[in-house]
């Protein structure tokens, strides 16, 4: 080469070694604390069990065992659809409650009144999920506060049977879910450049039009990563549709609990844990597939 | 029939106790362009925000050819403005950022087509159409901006230092073609800037606005030559101002009394009795470095600084009172000169050169 005299050079304040040295505890604590015990579970779901004792190995066994009854005796199939659903609308029903809450917070308060609602929004946070989701069952049983109260009021005949349904689990899932869907929600309408609502209106957009075809389309990302964060949260829930939703909600499948709870039974009861691990297996590919669906939809630019 | 496009009547604006406009009475003609000129703060935004309808008055109408549409909600006025950081819907192309303001309304989609295709003819945008907004250049973006407020068939368009955001030499480009446009679409263009270049080299009429009030109104030529106050002289060109008192005046030639020194005016439209105290200004680019021979007026100063600019040189001298005084020449003329600092130099100017102001009339 002629040039060859010439030799590339870094940037002289070049400092990868700083990024990569930032990066590392994040990365072996990954490593170490997520990705090895996950593919050990997976791994897993291919071992068989012989005589109460597990065998290594590579058997499809578990799935085909699990695929053949998957509508029939276990009912996996009926279980996962339930899942879906209650996830599917918790999901919808917390995008639809925190975004006007966000919008309100991000464009109508005070500046300086923002920050303390942000932190009284996120503050359920501080306490255990575990018992928020006691103090929502005391507060939503038959004899509970809102029950009792909306009783004297006369708003209702009979006590209303929110504990132990799927609406329970929905709630407790929802007082979980809030505070970080607001946070997302509230810094991608805090992201909109706020000359671009005054140049929709001056163009003639009303309320309406700017919410739809301005505010809306640029907090998609947002709208969609939050809604993917949601959607896997409820699926991997166990707790709300233990302690609120009875473990085996009512369902149009008859009662039936939620393909999260079905796996810790599994797990509790039965001594294949290969196939348990199986079947959080397919819990996680549901989720991964969740997590490319989203991807697809959070572009900004059409 | 409305000859006026749009006629601001005693506009008042203050938030609490800080006054940002007042008493701001203003006519634009049918087909004028106009130019909102002054310093950061003298409230020209907020003025053009109060006509868009993105601000509200405390006081005043605003009347959009002959029609009162003080109480009007922006999204109904028809005002479009070509705003500074160009605003365009980052989530959209080109294409439907220009068709924006058509699709609100209903239009049938041959008609948003049509429109949007005469507007990208018009702006030169045909091959951008399909381009997302990160894509363009600064100057395709307020070209896209243009086209976008243009699409509606407005009968004024608000333009807010819309050339803040280009090179230098695209600016002086895109003058040439904003005018152009103007006069070509026979439409008012109303235009905010803090940049002398841009106001005279376009403008019909430029307003000179300070501290939300209006100053002086008038064609490039008359703010240039005849400014109406001390602010007006300071804000626009390089002037000299000198403070002195009417010692002669015989109809013809009046001699003011100045601490730099005896200057002397020829009468315009006003007279000056004997005893009236005036500003004078002289232009720093009509003053000469005196080269022998004969001149109307003459002042010592001592050469303190000099300055290239381009193919200027300004002279910042100072009189033995202890003022400043500037001077402009070509360069290639000062080149020959080559005048050392701290030489004492006498300053020569014609009679027709001295600018006589009114005391500030605007004064409380």
């Amino acid at each position: 080469m002629a040039n060859s005299t010439v030799k590339p050079t870094k940037a002289p304040n070049d400092a990868s070694w700083l990024g990569a040295l930032c990066l590392a505890p994040a990365v072996i604590y990954d490593t170490l604390l997520f990705l090895l015990p996950l593919i050990f579970l997976v791994w897993i779901g291919f071992w068989t069990v012989d005589n109460y004792v597990m065998v290594p190995g590579f058997s499809l066994a578990n799935y085909s065992d699990i695929f053949q009854q998957f509508f029939s005796r276990s009912r996996y199939g009926f279980a996962m659809g339930q899942s879906l659903w209650v996830s599917a609308t918790t999901t919808l029903l917390a995008v639809v409650l925190c975004y006007p809450f966000a919008m309100a917070l991000a464009f109508r308060v005070p500046a300086r009144w923002q920050r303390l609602g942000i932190l009284l929004a996120i503050a359920p946070f501080w306490s255990s999920y575990i018992l928020r989701l006691y103090a929502w069952q005391t507060l939503l049983n038959q004899e509970g506060l809102i029950n009792s109260l909306l009783l004297q009021v006369g708003l209702i005949q009979a006590p209303m049977e929110i504990v132990f349904t799927q609406t329970g689990t929905r709630i407790g899932l929802l007082h979980y879910l809030a505070p970080i869907m607001i946070l997302i929600l509230y810094l991608a309408l805090k992201n909109i450049d706020t000359t671009l609502l005054g140049a929709a209106q001056n163009l003639g957009a009303n309320r309406w039009q700017v919410f739809w075809r301005v505010i809306l389309p640029l907090t998609r990302p947002g709208v969609v990563y939050s809604a993917v964060f949601a959607m896997i949260i409820s699926l991997g829930d166990v707790l709300s549709g233990i302690i609120l939703g009875g473990g085996t909600g009512r369902s149009v499948f008859g009662s039936l609990p939620l393909f999260s709870t079905m796996i810790l039974n599994e797990y509790a009861a039965s001594t294949n844990l290969p196939r348990t691990a199986a079947l959080a297996t397919l819990l996680i590919v549901i989720m991964v597939l969740v997590l490319l669906v989203g991807n697809q939809f959070s572009h900004t630019e059409s | 029939m409305a000859t006026h496009d749009l006629e601001l009547v005693n506009i008042h604006k203050s938030y609490g106790a800080v006054t940002v406009l007042q008493a701001i009475n203003l006519r634009v003609q049918a087909g004028e362009f106009i130019a909102i000129m002054g310093p950061s703060g003298c409230g020209k935004t907020t003025l053009l925000r109060v006509i868009a309808g993105l601000e509200g008055v405390s006081g005043g109408r605003v009347l959009l050819q002959g029609q009162d549409i003080t109480a009007l909600p922006v999204n109904r006025r028809n005002t479009p403005l070509v705003w500074q950081s160009f605003a365009l819907f980052p989530h959209l192309n080109v294409r439907q950022n220009i068709a924006f303001g058509l699709t609100l309304t209903g239009f049938a989609r041959p008609e948003i087509e049509r429109r949007v295709g005469e507007m990208a003819v018009m702006l030169n945008l045909e091959s951008l159409l399909e381009r997302r907004i990160s894509q363009l250049s600064g100057g395709q973006k307020q070209r896209v901006a243009i086209a976008r407020s243009l699409v509606t068939k407005p009968n004024i368009l608000l333009l807010d230092e819309p050339m803040s955001a280009l090179d230098p030499h695209l600016r002086v480009r895109m003058q040439g073609e904003l005018k152009r446009l103007q006069q070509t679409l026979g439409i008012s263009f109303f235009y905010v800037t803090h940049n002398q270049n841009e106001a005279f080299s376009m403008a019909d009429r430029v307003v000179v606005m300070n501290q939300g009030r209006i100053e002086q109104i008038g064609s490039p030529a008359e703010i240039y030559n005849a400014p109406a106050s001390h602010f007006v002289a300071e804000f626009v060109g390089n002037n000299n101002l000198f403070d002195g008192e009417v010692v002669a005046n015989d109809g013809q030639t009046i001699q003011i009394r100045c601490p730099q020194g005896l200057i002397r005016a020829t009468v315009r439209q006003r007279s000056h009795p004997v005893g009236d105290r005036v500003t004078v200004v002289v232009p720093a680019d009509r003053l000469a470095i005196a080269a022998g021979g004969a001149a109307d007026n003459r002042l010592q100063a001592t050469l303190r600084a000099k300055e290239f600019i381009g193919s200027q040189v300004i002279y910042f001298l100072e009189t033995p009172t202890g003022h400043e005084v500037k001077l402009i020449q070509q360069q290639s003329f000062g080149d020959s000169m080559q005048v050392p600092v701290n030489t004492e130099l006498e300053l020569v100017w014609q009679l027709e050169n001295t600018i006589l102001l009114g005391e500030r009339s605007l004064d409380p």
